[in-house]
C-alpha cells in the first residue's frame, strides 16, 4: 500500500521523538515500507519574524544561500549536476515563523539525496556569486515581480501592511527594498549561525525509508550548533479601532481585492474550528459552495472567485489545498475577492462585507451549518493525500501542540451551530477590517466611497432575477465608514520600500 | 466489449528502470456502445476515489471566427444544473460528499474532475451521467457566467504571460486554431453572453459519448463501477459530424512582436519553435524533449552560463507540451536587465547549434532517460495525480498504454537524433520572437 493505514494512523498521532544523544533534534517518522517514495522534511522555526530591523529579507535570503546555494564541496551549479539523475529537487519556501527545505526521492536515490541535503545545511558555501544572484532575485522578487506581475498576491500583501503595521508579520518575507540593499553577506553568516539550529529544526522522514534512517539522519544533523538566538516574543498585531482603505494604484485590468482583520486565534486555540467551520460555510478555498461565491459569482457575474480564511493561506502548487509548514504564531481572517471589472470595485467591497455582516449578526443558518460539517467531515480526508503532505500536517501537529485533521474529525462530530454563531461573535467583526485594492485610476472609488455615494453594479447581461436586483440596491449603498483619515491611494512602486 | 486488463503492476519497491513499465497500475478498459470509453484504474488509496471525465475538445476546437475561448467557457457552463439536478442541488451533492471537484480545459482537452471518498461513487456516476446528457440552463445564467468568464481573464491579466503567450500563437500560426490561446481573445470573451444559441449547437456536438472517456482512479474495481456507468450512461447517444481543424502550413520566415507592459516587470523573451504533434511513434518528439533537457535544464551550460555566472537571466526554461497537432517549443527567458535581451536571444541559439553540431555524451543522455522516468513515477503519488496524467494521454491517444509507449521511445533516442532535430526544427524561418518590453524597469 503507498498510504498504509499505519501511515494514517501515524499521522492522526504524529508526535515529535528526539533523536538518541545530546541532540535536541525533534523527528517525526511516517514509516510506510511499501512505498517506493521517501520524503524528508527539515522544518527550522526561524522565519521573516526573526529578521533584524533595518535588514527585512535577511531570514530569507539566508535561507535562500543553503536552498539555491552551492555547500563547501560543490558550487550550486555542481549541485543541481548531482540532483539531476535523481530526478529530486530540494525544494524550500519559508515564511514569518518558519523555513522548509524538503524533497522527495525514489528509494533508489535517498541516500545520495539526504547526503547532498545535509551537505547543505550543514555546510553553506556562502559565496560572493550566489550571495549577489540571490539578493538581486529577492529585489527584484519584489520590484518587479510582486509590483507588477500579480495583482491578487499584491493585494494580499498590501493587506499584511494594514494588518501588521509595525510588526514583523507587515512586510513582504523577501523584505523590502532598503532592507535587502542593507544585507551584506556577514549578516547572513550571523543570521545563519544563530537561526539554523538543532533547538529549531524539527526533521520529518516519511515514506519507504530503513527503519535506522531517521535516527542516522538527525546524528548527522547534530553538525548544527545546539542553541542560538533565543526566540523573541511576538508583540501582538496592531489594534484597529475602525476600518483603513489602501488602495494601490497600478495599471490593471481589473481590480484585486483583500479585506481582513486579525484574530487571537491560532490551530492551538478552541475557538480556531468553529471558526473554520464559519470560514468553509463563507467561502472555503476554490470551492463552489461558499456564500461569497454563491452571491458574487453565481448570482451577479461579478468575478472568478470569492472566499474566506481564518488563517494565512498559501495554495501548495496547483492543489486546491494550502501548504504544509507554514505555520504562524499569529492569524488573521481574510476575504479574497478575484479581480473585479474596475468599475465594480465599490460594490463588491460592499457586497463582501454586506454578506459578512449579515453572517456574523444572523449567525449560520441551522441548515448550512448542518451541511457545511458533513462537507468537512469528507473533505479533510483530502487534505493529505500523500506522504509529504501527511508529513507536513504531522510536523504542523507538533509546532501547534494540535494536529487539525485529527482535531477536526473529532471535533466537528460534537460541534453545534451555537459554538460556530459563539466563536464568530467572539472574533469576527466587520468593524475593524483593512481593505485593500489593486487597481488601475483608483481615485473616482476613493471619491466615491469617502463621499458616501452609492457604486451601484450595471449589469451588461439581462434577466437579473428581480430579488438580486432588489438587494443590490441595499447593497450598492451599504454604509461604510470611509474619510480621508482612514483612506489612502499609494502607487504600487511605492510599497515595500522600507 | 469487454477491455482488457493490463499486465500485473510490478512490486512497489522495484527500482525505476527502463525496462519496468511508467504506468504499473492494474487497467480495465470497456467500451460502451455509443462509443463511451471507460477506464478503471485500481490504485492503493484506502477510501479514495477520482473520478474524472475527458472531452477531447479543447481550444483546438474553436473553428468559427469569434467563438475564441468558448471551450474553456463551455466547461464553466457544465455546473449550471440540469432539470433532475439544478445547480442548488448539483452543488448540495458536491458538498455533502465532501469532494474536490473542479475542471480544466486546455487546447485539446476539457477534463472534469471529482476526487471523494470512494463510498461517493454511486452519486458521483448518477449526477455526471446527468450533466454530460441533461444540460440545461437559462439564458440569464448563461450571460452571468460569460462574466465569470471575463473575471477569470481578468485574473490572469496581471501576469505578462499571458498577452505573451497570446502575442506568440497569433503569431506563430495563421490557419490553425491554436492560433488563440484557451482563454481565448478578450473581444470575445467580452461578446461571449451574445451566444447562447451557438452554447447548445457546442454542446450538441462535442459532448457526445464518442467523444468523450472516463477514467476512474482509485479505490474502485471495474466489476464494481462498470454496471453503474452502463446504466447511467446507456442511454447516451452520439450526435452530428464534428467541423475538422485546419492544417497549419510550415512556416516559411522569422515572426517577431514586442509585447509593450505598462507596469514593473523584467523583460522576457519568448521563442516558439514549430514541432510536431505529439506521437508515440516519431522519434523526433522524443528527440525534442531529450533536446530541451540538455538545452535548458538547470544543469545544462547555458543555464549555468546565463543564470548562474553571469547572471543576465533570473529564469530560463524550454520544452515541448505534448499536443493533438504540430505546435511549438517553446523558450521562454526572464532577463535582468532590458539591453541585455539581445544578448541572451544570441546565446540560446549559439548553444541549440552548439549541439546541433556537437551532440552530447551517451551518459549525458542516459542521464535524461532516467531522469524523465524518475520523475514521472514521482508524479504517480495519488489516485487524483494518477488521473490527471492517465488523462492527458486518454485526451491525446485514447490509450492509457501510450504512456508506456512514449517511455519506450523516449529510451530509443540517439545522439544523432538529438542532433539532427536541432538542425531541423531550430532554424529562423520556423521561429517567434516576442519580447515583452516593460514601461518600468
Amino acid at each position: 500500500m503507498l498510504l498504509s493505514t499505519a501511515v494514517a494512523a501515524a499521522s492522526t498521532s504524529a508526535r515529535a521523538d528526539e533523536a538518541k544523544g545530546a541532540s535536541p533534534i525533534r523527528v517525526v517518522r511516517l514509516p510506510s515500507p511499501s512505498s517506493p517514495l521517501i520524503t524528508i522534511r527539515l522544518v527550522f522555526q526561524a522565519g521573516a519574524s526573526d529578521d533584524e530591523p533595518g535588514k527585512e529579507g535577511l531570514a530569507n535570503l539566508t535561507a535562500a544561500m543553503l536552498g539555491e546555494g552551492g555547500t563547501l564541496k560543490r558550487t550550486w551549479s555542481e549541485v543541481l549536476d548531482a540532483l539531476y539523475p535523481m530526478a529530486a529537487d530540494i525544494q524550500y519556501y519559508g515564511d514569518k515563523d518558519t523555513f522548509v527545505f524538503a524533497g522527495t526521492v525514489h528509494r533508489d536515490n535517498l541516500q545520495a539525496f539526504a547526503s547532498l541535503l545535509a551537505e547543505q545545511i550543514l555546510t553553506p558555501r556562502f559565496s560572493v556569486e550566489d550571495f549577489t544572484r540571490l539578493k538581486q532575485d529577492a529585489l527584484d522578487s519584489i520590484t518587479k515581480t510582486l509590483r507588477g506581475n500579480d495583482d491578487e498576491d499584491l493585494g494580499k500583501q498590501a493587506l499584511a501592511t494594514m494588518l501588521y503595521r509595525g510588526h514583523p508579520y507587515g512586510y513582504p518575507t523577501a523584505g523590502t527594498v532598503a532592507g535587502l540593499s542593507a544585507i551584506t553577506l556577514d549578516d547572513v553568516k550571523r543570521f545563519y549561525a544563530q537561526h539554523f539550529t538543532r533547538e529549531r529544526l524539527i526533521l520529518g522522514v516519511a515514506g519507504g525509508y530503513p527503519e535506522a534512517f531517521p535516527d542516522t539522519y538527525a546524528a548527522r544533523l547534530a553538525g548544527l550548533p545546539a542553541v542560538g538566538k533565543p526566540r523573541a516574543k511576538l508583540a501582538p498585531p496592531p489594534a484597529r479601532e475602525g476600518m483603513e482603505f489602501l488602495l494601490v494604484e497600478k495599471p490593471a485590468h481589473g481590480s484585486a481585492i483583500s479585506i481582513g482583520h486579525a484574530i487571537d486565534v491560532t490551530r492551538a486555540d478552541d475557538d480556531f474550528y468553529p471558526l473554520a467551520v464559519a470560514a468553509s460555510y463563507l467561502g472555503e478555498h476554490r470551492t463552489f459552495t461558499g456564500i461569497l461565491m454563491l452571491s458574487m459569482r453565481q448570482k451577479r457575474g461579478l468575478n472568478y472567485g470569492d472566499y474566506t480564511y481564518v488563517e494565512n493561506f498559501i495554495q501548495d502548487g496547483w492543489s486546491t489545498f494550502p501548504q504544509p509548514n507554514m505555520p504562524r504564531r499569529q492569524q488573521h481572517f481574510e476575504i479574497w475577492l478575484r479581480p473585479v471589472p474596475p468599475a465594480s470595485a465599490g460594490f463588491a467591497i460592499r457586497e463582501a462585507i454586506y454578506e459578512t455582516d449579515k453572517f456574523i449578526r444572523e449567525g449560520v443558518p441551522a441548515a448550512g451549518f448542518e451541511a457545511t460539517r458533513a462537507f468537512l467531515l469528507n473533505y479533510i480526508n483530502l487534505w493529505a493525500q500523500d506522504g509529504s503532505r501527511r508529513l507536513g500536517y504531522a510536523i504542523d501537529a507538533v509546532i501547534y501542540g494540535k494536529d487539525v485533521i485529527a482535531e477536526l474529525k473529532a471535533r466537528l462530530p460534537k460541534m453545534t451551530k451555537e459554538d460556530v454563531d459563539r466563536a464568530v461573535h467572539k472574533h469576527l467583526s466587520t468593524k475593524k477590517l483593512a481593505v485593500a485594492v489593486v487597481g488601475d485610476g483608483l481615485k473616482a472609488l476613493a471619491e466615491a466611497l469617502s463621499a458616501g455615494k452609492p457604486t451601484p453594479l450595471v449589469y451588461d447581461t439581462k434577466d437579473t432575477p428581480a430579488d438580486v436586483v432588489q438587494e443590490d440596491k441595499i447593497i450598492e449603498a451599504y454604509p461604510l465608514p470611509v474619510s480621508h483619515f482612514n483612506l489612502k491611494i499609494v502607487s504600487a512602486n511605492s510599497l515595500f520600500e522600507k | 466489449m469487454q477491455g482488457c486488463a493490463a499486465s500485473k503492476p510490478i512490486s512497489r519497491g522495484a527500482p525505476v528502470t527502463a525496462q519496468a513499465k511508467a504506468f504499473p497500475f492494474p487497467t480495465t478498459e470497456k467500451t460502451l456502445p455509443s462509443g463511451l470509453r471507460v477506464f478503471v484504474v485500481e490504485y492503493d488509496s484506502p477510501g479514495l476515489v477520482a473520478y474524472y471525465s475527458i472531452v477531447r475538445t479543447g481550444s483546438r476546437n474553436e473553428v468559427e471566427p469569434g467563438r475564441s475561448g468558448f471551450a474553456h467557457f463551455f466547461e464553466h457552463m457544465m455546473f449550471r444544473g440540469t432539470a433532475q439536478f439544478p445547480t442548488e442541488k448539483y452543488n448540495a451533492a458536491i458538498k455533502a460528499m465532501g469532494a474536490d471537484s473542479n475542471a480544466f480545459t486546455s487546447d485539446d482537452m476539457t477534463v472534469y474532475h471529482i476526487l471523494a471518498g470512494a463510498q461517493a461513487l454511486p452519486t458521483i456516476v448518477t449526477i455526471e451521467a446527468d450533466r454530460f446528457q441533461h444540460l440545461e440552463y437559462a439564458e440569464a445564467e448563461f450571460q452571468k457566467e460569460a462574466r465569470a468568464v471575463l473575471g477569470e481573464y481578468n485574473k490572469g491579466a496581471s501576469d505578462p504571460l499571458q498577452p505573451m503567450v497570446e502575442a506568440l500563437y497569433d503569431h506563430a500560426f495563421q490557419n490553425h486554431t491554436y492560433k488563440h490561446t484557451t482563454i481565448g481573445f478578450l473581444r470575445d470573451i467580452e461578446d461571449m453572453p451574445n451566444q447562447f444559441a451557438y452554447s447548445r449547437q457546442f454542446f450538441d456536438r462535442y459532448y457526445r459519448p464518442d467523444n468523450t472517456i472516463l477514467l476512474i482512479v482509485g479505490d474502485v474495481t471495474a466489476d464494481k463501477v462498470l454496471p453503474l456507468i452502463e446504466e447511467h450512461y446507456g442511454a447516451w447517444s452520439t450526435g452530428p459530424a464534428r467541423p475538422t481543424i485546419p492544417v497549419e502550413p510550415p512556416q516559411t520566415r522569422e515572426q517577431r512582436a514586442t509585447v509593450p507592459w505598462k507596469g514593473a516587470s523584467l523583460p522576457m523573451l519568448f521563442i516558439g519553435y514549430h514541432a510536431p504533434a505529439f506521437s508515440t511513434t516519431n522519434i523526433d518528439s522524443a528527440a525534442l524533449e531529450v533536446l530541451a533537457e540538455l538545452v535548458f535544464a538547470e544543469r545544462s551550460p547555458l543555464f549555468r552560463r546565463l543564470v548562474l555566472d553571469e547572471q543576465k537571466v533570473e529564469h530560463i526554461d524550454g520544452s515541448v507540451e505534448r499536443h493533438v497537432d504540430p505546435n511549438l517549443f517553446n523558450i521562454l527567458a526572464r532577463v535582468k536587465q532590458g539591453n541585455d535581451v539581445p544578448y541572451v536571444e544570441k546565446a540560446i541559439y549559439d548553444e541549440i547549434a552548439r549541439v546541433a553540431a556537437q551532440g552530447t555524451d551517451d551518459k549525458t543522455l542516459a542521464e535524461v532517460v532516467s531522469r524523465t522516468r524518475y520523475a514521472f513515477a514521482g508524479h504517480l503519488s495519488t489516485a487524483d495525480r494518477v488521473a490527471l496524467v492517465g488523462s492527458e494521454f486518454l485526451a491525446l491517444t485514447g490509450k492509457l498504454s501510450t504512456i508506456d509507449d512514449t517511455f519506450a521511445l523516449l529510451a530509443q533516442v540517439t545522439v544523432a537524433d538529438v542532433k539532427r532535430v536541432a538542425a531541423k526544427y531550430f532554424t529562423p524561418q520556423n521561429r517567434t520572437v516576442v519580447v515583452l518590453e516593460p514601461g518600468e524597469q
